[in-house]
């Protein structure tokens, strides 16, 4: 009798768990076919109908304002969109700034005072904390746009003429199913987030629902929320607390690479660097060199030169009444420890992601 | 017993109490989260990656209880920690020079610095926190400019070995070397006529001056030393992290400002002294480990820093009975 009910019990679990341990395994495959397209050497996708980008460019001003002049991925998009700028004869101009506002609505200013076409605000600063400058340049017959801020997801801004947005969501969602692969769909995650830069929200989101869609067994322990201005006094001790309590976690996730800098001492000094794995965003030369240390597992990154072209070829596209692409035409590619090494030793921002699009826009913009 | 026995008693007893009672919180606190977390947190490994961790704050607050004895603020000890650890990045790391060299120049560097500082509180006669202020400002600046913005690693690993690779009762070396200054500081505070000099000066210049004392030199010494401890805290900061970057460093000035007030509360309260000082850095060291190790949201910690001093610091003058702070 007991040994029936037991065999009764077995079978019912057995047939009962079955399904999850197909969802894991779909799952699995599901995210080794999407992480696949981000191992290959990116290639050229046109964001649009090609256009003759020099009788569009040609004569016409814009200025751009990083959110800080000291941000060196920053300082490299613009000074590459100043070379693109040269080509086709578009002036590109830096609105050098520190980071404060005051200095950004001087640079509203200075546009409208020197009758330049466009401005960009790139990668940072939130057109609601500008609002009256936007109005004012709309008003001078300036068109202000955004690039690299905004999530496709968010509702943009009404007073901008347009924006070129870059998916955090689906970054998330690539740190979500490289931890599922590389984890044989088991991770225990430490995630590193800083809730209040936006992009935060809809990478954090991407990243929670893949995770939960592809890896039903992987679980987040801990997230750990730093400010930015903390970076640098914070993350270091957190990191150290939440593997000293949870000795199980087998990934931390600084979300931005810079954060690596603070995980890296920390997991060395609780004697787990090379044990815990640590996948990261934003492909920073000294991250990748990390990698190539052995310290940090994978790092996403974006070209900054890629990010130059497409953020000309979709300001313009706008300047001239065409469609302007949905997002910004750049992909996103994975650095790990078996192509590190093509970014340079000490890897350089624009290294290792092959230059398709440098003959890919001159055909789009009939430069060839 | 008279009664002004009874009271001289009572006041000897306050005094003791207030002279222990941050290492009673400590080892309460300490106890609190052991109770907590019984699994992780009393575990030495625990407090021994602390200790290290905390190594380049401690020497931080050691550098600002120096000149905040002489009477000075020495407001860019972040700046120069800074200062200190992106030159030995940039010469090490992008020039290659040798790693010992660096060192040598970084120290050098806080020299220099501290020599900026002397003339222009001690002989132009501006403020200390002026001139500090705006030398945070000049020196990040300058630091911004020749690490271009980034942040670079590749610093040789002899000194990541050096500061945390080697481990002595499993403590990594970074934190005897903090321990290290504190028996010197603490030494020359407590022992030498140097130490009894600088309190003379920090109490009263005018009074210090008409004893002979050479306040200037005084003054100057003070603050190059200050300099110099803080490049020191840079070396360790970098050992630390094996990278340096312009921005992070910055941030240390306040929480290294807290626990050198909240350090003159313990052990001899009333003067700024090193070991109240480490003991403050570990202190708030531990709040922060413990309250992450619970899980619990980082601002809590900022709450637990400020209140943890203004408690401090109230409770320390109600014990003297409200008499005229020594500090501030």
């Amino acid at each position: 009798m007991t040994k029936l009910r037991m065999t009764t019990l077995l079978v019912a679990a057995t047939v009962a768990a079955a399904p999850f341990a197909a969802q894991a395994q779909d799952g699995m495959a599901r995210a080794k076919e999407k992480l696949a397209t981000y191992t290959e050497k990116p290639e050229f996708v046109a964001p649009g109908d090609p256009f003759d980008i020099k009788q569009c460019a040609e004569g016409r001003k814009m200025l751009s304002i990083p959110n800080n002049s000291g941000n060196p991925f920053l300082k490299g998009i613009i000074d590459r969109m100043k070379a693109v700028g040269d080509k086709i004869g578009l002036e590109v101009v830096e609105w050098e700034n520190q980071g404060q506002p005051s200095q950004w609505v001087q640079g509203f200013d200075y546009a409208i005072r020197d009758e330049f076409d466009v401005i960009n605000l790139i990668s940072g600063i939130s057109p609601d904390t500008v609002e009256p400058q936007i109005k004012a340049a709309n008003d001078a017959g300036i068109k202000v746009m955004t690039s690299h801020f905004y999530d496709p997801s968010f509702p943009r801004n009404p007073l901008l003429s347009s924006s070129l947005p870059i998916g955090f969501n689906e970054i998330g969602r690539i740190l979500a199913n490289w931890v599922t692969v590389n984890t044989e769909g088991k991770g225990r995650v430490a995630l590193i987030v800083s809730r209040e830069v936006p992009p935060t929200i809809p990478l954090v989101d991407g990243f929670t629902e893949e995770l939960a869609a592809n890896c039903p067994d992987c679980e987040i322990a801990q997230e750990i929320n730093v400010g930015v201005a903390e970076w640098g006094t914070k993350i270091q001790p957190s990191v150290q607390s939440a593997l000293q309590a949870d000795p199980d976690i087998d990934v931390v996730i600084p979300i931005y690479d810079s954060m690596s800098q603070f995980v890296v001492p920390a997991l060395r000094l609780t004697g787990k660097l090379g044990q815990v794995k640590v996948p990261t965003f934003n492909g920073t030369p000294f991250v990748l060199d990390f990698i190539q240390q052995g310290a940090v597992s994978m790092d996403i990154g974006e070209s900054l030169d890629w990010i130059a072209y497409a953020t000309v070829d979709g300001h313009m596209r706008d300047l001239c009444g065409l469609p302007v692409p949905e997002k910004l035409n750049v992909p996103f590619y994975i650095f790990d420890e078996s192509n590190a090494k093509d970014a340079g030793t000490p890897a350089q921002f624009d290294t290792g992601y092959g230059d398709a699009y440098v003959s890919g826009f001159a055909k789009l913009w009939g430069l060839e | 017993m008279t009664t002004e026995d009874r009271a001289h008693a009572a006041a000897r007893r306050m005094r003791l109490f207030e002279r222990y009672a941050l290492l009673v919180v400590w080892a309460l606190l300490i106890l609190g989260f052991s109770i907590a977390l019984p699994n992780s947190f009393p575990r030495w490994g625990n407090f021994s990656i602390l200790f290290a961790s905390y190594a380049p704050a401690a020497l931080l607050a050691l550098a600002i209880i120096i000149p905040l004895t002489s009477g000075d603020y020495d407001l860019s000890v972040g700046a120069v920690m800074t200062l200190s650890s992106c030159l030995i990045a940039v010469l090490n790391a992008w020039m290659g020079l040798p790693i010992l060299l660096c060192l040598v120049l970084a120290v050098l560097a806080g020299v220099a610095v501290g020599l900026f500082h002397a003339f222009f509180i001690v002989y132009v006669r501006i403020p200390s926190l002026v001139v500090t202020l705006g030398s945070t400002s000049l020196i990040s600046g300058i630091v911004q400019w020749f690490t271009k913005s980034s942040t670079i690693g590749g610093i040789d690993n002899a000194l990541i070995m050096s500061v945390v690779g080697g481990r002595l009762f499993g403590v990594p070396y970074a934190f005897y070397y903090a321990f290290a200054a504190v028996v010197v500081l603490w030494y020359i505070f407590d022992y030498t006529p140097l130490g009894r000099r600088l309190l003379f000066v920090g109490r009263g210049r005018e009074v210090a001056r008409l004893n002979g004392i050479a306040v200037e030199r005084v003054r100057v010494g003070a603050l190059v030393a200050s300099s110099v401890v803080a490049s020191c805290a840079g070396i360790l900061y970098a050992g630390v992290l094996g990278s340096a970057d312009p921005y992070s460093g910055l941030n240390y000035l306040l929480p290294a400002f807290a626990a050198a007030f909240l350090g003159s509360t313990t052990i001899m309260p009333g003067r700024f002294n090193p070991w109240g000082a480490m003991v403050a850095v570990y202190f708030l060291g531990t709040g922060i480990t413990g309250l992450t190790m619970l899980g619990i949201p980082l601002w809590v910690t900022n709450v637990f820093n400020g209140g943890a001093l203004i408690l401090a610091v109230t409770i320390s003058q109600l014990t003297r009975g409200r008499e005229a702070p020594d500090i501030g």
